[in-house]
């Protein structure tokens, strides 16, 4: 039996989530002033190095940021397996992904192609650094529930999406591409949105929605096929992609239809809920089910105009959808793990969760995101009025970075001080007991 | 006869629901929500109770492990404990505010905790003391709240 996940030392360093949730937002600046200060034009085709940068200056740094952090949080409490080490592993993953990043929004933009080969190579490692300890650590768990399997299906999903992303990426660098380029490009894309984070959401929302907003529970065939049901669609999108492609159309609704239903799962479970509370995080829950809702649709359908409207569908499910769900997350999470770390230290009279970011503040930020999704697919028919929710948006996430950073002060503010309670007495080592 | 880990786990889902009655009422109206609050705290102390003074020392006697998981689950109980108690004074006080800013963090934190136990240290225990199951489960019944 694994005690890690009950051991004193359980919950990672503070530091090894809060690098990446302090990162991310920065990147939602980077995305936003790319979409400000580029031709409007360019980003009607996906395949633009415009579009492919700010998507993935989006995707990486600031979706990929977030569920990373999250990934080290929740590890050991939804599967009570630890990784060693894990604050190390962290930081070097870290660097290695911030550099990788900015590498790669450089090397495209300025078609530097040692720089796009670096970010090949530093992307890679820094992701694998964490995939690939966590999915050692999960396949050691004796007991699995329906979060853990959905946590294993998505990282072998991101594993896969990486090595692809690498290839892609040395493509570029080399300005070799192969023939398999542009199916590559879309099974990299559609597993990282519906493989990666879309089974990720799925898997911890099982957890998350009930207990956090005391919402009824999924049913256990949710629990126990979904996630099946989602990846055979994944992979019968590959197979049909590459043998009856005109066929492909039939698991794009497959996988639509489930993604469908669980958006509409998220949002009558929210109206069912029992706590009473309203807050930025449920906006943000309900949002993601709305768009999601008109996201899957819209990847339906786009098949039958020749892909023209993907760039919309890439908003509605990338922003609307994964993106509203990782802000909503930083807001609980954050001011949790600030709170709860200096209570474990012995600080008792610190602020609580509610006291750590200003209400007024979340709720611009939301609105000010919100104004710039819409936005943003307006800007599709009407481009020159692109940049003004590029502003909105760069506006939106600096603020999002403001509200994270203020419980990671009180943090550091506090923790000068001395505890009024010492609990190092409570910190018992619980080696050699498996 | 339910096991360990069934009763146990019901249990969590019982003082989930009173929570959220408890928020409810105060949401309603924090002069009349000190009936559905003494109902919460008390029900959340018999089960901490219920733990501390029977399935942890059974568990720890059978094991021999006092300073391992039980001993982790205890230290979070008395955060949750200092919690309550604030939550308590808050509904005094009148204070909205403060009720919710601490019933918010004791939600995150009761429930990382539960999953804990449900996972991992109920399942241990259901495998420990198996055989002592239903006697354990009937002392945690007839157990009286200190």
């Amino acid at each position: 039996m694994d005690l890690n996940g009950l051991s004193a030392d359980q919950a990672p360093p503070i530091s090894a989530p809060i690098r990446f949730f302090l990162t991310a937002p920065i990147f939602g600046v980077i995305a936003g002033l790319l979409i400000l200060l580029c031709d409007p034009q360019m980003l009607i085709s996906r395949y633009s190095i415009e579009s492919i940068v700010i998507t993935h200056a989006i995707t990486i740094g600031f979706l990929g940021f977030v569920m990373l952090g999250a990934l080290t949080q929740m590890l050991p409490v939804l599967a009570g397996v630890k990784i060693s080490k894990i604050d190390t592993v962290a930081k070097v993953a870290h660097i290695f992904l911030v550099f990788g990043t900015l590498f790669m929004i450089f090397g495209l933009l300025e078609d530097h192609s040692k720089l796009i080969l670096a970010s090949s190579v530093f992307l890679g490692i820094g992701f694998l650094a964490l995939i690939v300890p966590m999915l050692l650590a999960l396949s050691k768990v004796v007991h699995v529930t329906a979060s853990v399997r959905a946590m294993i299906t998505s990282l072998v999903f991101a594993f896969l999406i990486v090595l692809m992303g690498m290839h892609l990426l040395a493509s570029y660098g080399t300005d070799k591409f192969s023939s398999l380029h542009v199916l590559l490009a879309n099974v990299h894309s559609v597993w990282a949105i519906f493989g990666f984070a879309g089974v990720l959401i799925i898997g911890v929302s099982f957890h998350v929605l009930p207990m956090f907003y005391v919402a009824p529970r999924f049913k256990p065939f949710c629990k126990q096929k979904v996630v099946w049901l989602i990846s055979f669609g994944l992979l019968l999108w590959l197979v049909l992609n590459i043998f009856l492609e005109s066929y492909s159309t039939v698991a794009k609704i497959w996988v639509a239809l489930f993604f469908w239903a669980f958006a509409t799962t998220v949002f009558l479970k929210l109206y069912r809920r029992r706590r009473p509370i309203s807050d930025v995080t449920v906006w943000y829950w309900r949002t993601a089910a709305i768009f999601m809702t008109l996201g899957t649709f819209a990847w339906a359908i786009n098949d039958y105009y020749d892909s023209r409207y993907i760039v919309i569908v890439s908003i509605l499910i990338g922003g609307g959808f994964i993106f509203s769900i990782m802000s909503g997350m930083l807001y609980k999470i954050v001011p949790f793990l600030v709170w709860f770390h200096l209570n474990a230290k012995g600080y008792m009279s610190i602020p609580t969760m509610n006291d750590m970011i200003d209400k007024r503040l979340a709720k611009t930020q939301f609105i000010l995101f919100l104004i710039s999704l819409v936005g943003f697919v307006v800007s599709f028919f009407i481009p020159s009025i692109l940049p003004i929710f590029a502003i909105t948006f760069i506006v939106s996430m600096l603020i999002l970075e403001y509200n994270v950073i203020a419980p990671v002060l009180i943090y550091r503010k506090i923790i000068k001080t001395k505890p009024e309670f010492d609990m190092s007495a409570f910190n018992i080592s619980v080696e050699g007991i498996e | 006869m339910s096991t360990i880990k069934e009763y146990l786990s019901e249990d969590h889902s019982r003082c989930d629901e009173l929570f959220a009655n408890m928020e409810d009422a105060v949401a309603n109206d924090i002069n009349t929500a000190k009936e559905a609050y003494e109902l919460f705290a008390g029900e959340t102390e018999r089960h901490f109770q219920m733990e501390e003074r029977v399935m942890f020392l059974e568990f720890e006697t059978k094991t021999g492990m006092t300073q391992g998981p039980t001993a982790m689950m205890r230290q979070e109980h008395t955060q949750m404990r200092a919690l309550i108690k604030e939550m308590g004074e808050a509904i005094d006080a009148k204070d909205k505010d403060k009720f919710f800013g601490n019933s918010e963090t004791l939600m995150i934190l009761m429930q990382q905790h539960n999953m804990k136990e449900e996972q991992m240290l109920y399942t241990m225990a259901q495998q420990h003391l198996s055989a002592e199951s239903d006697r354990i489960v009937d002392m945690m019944k007839s157990m009286i709240v200190e």
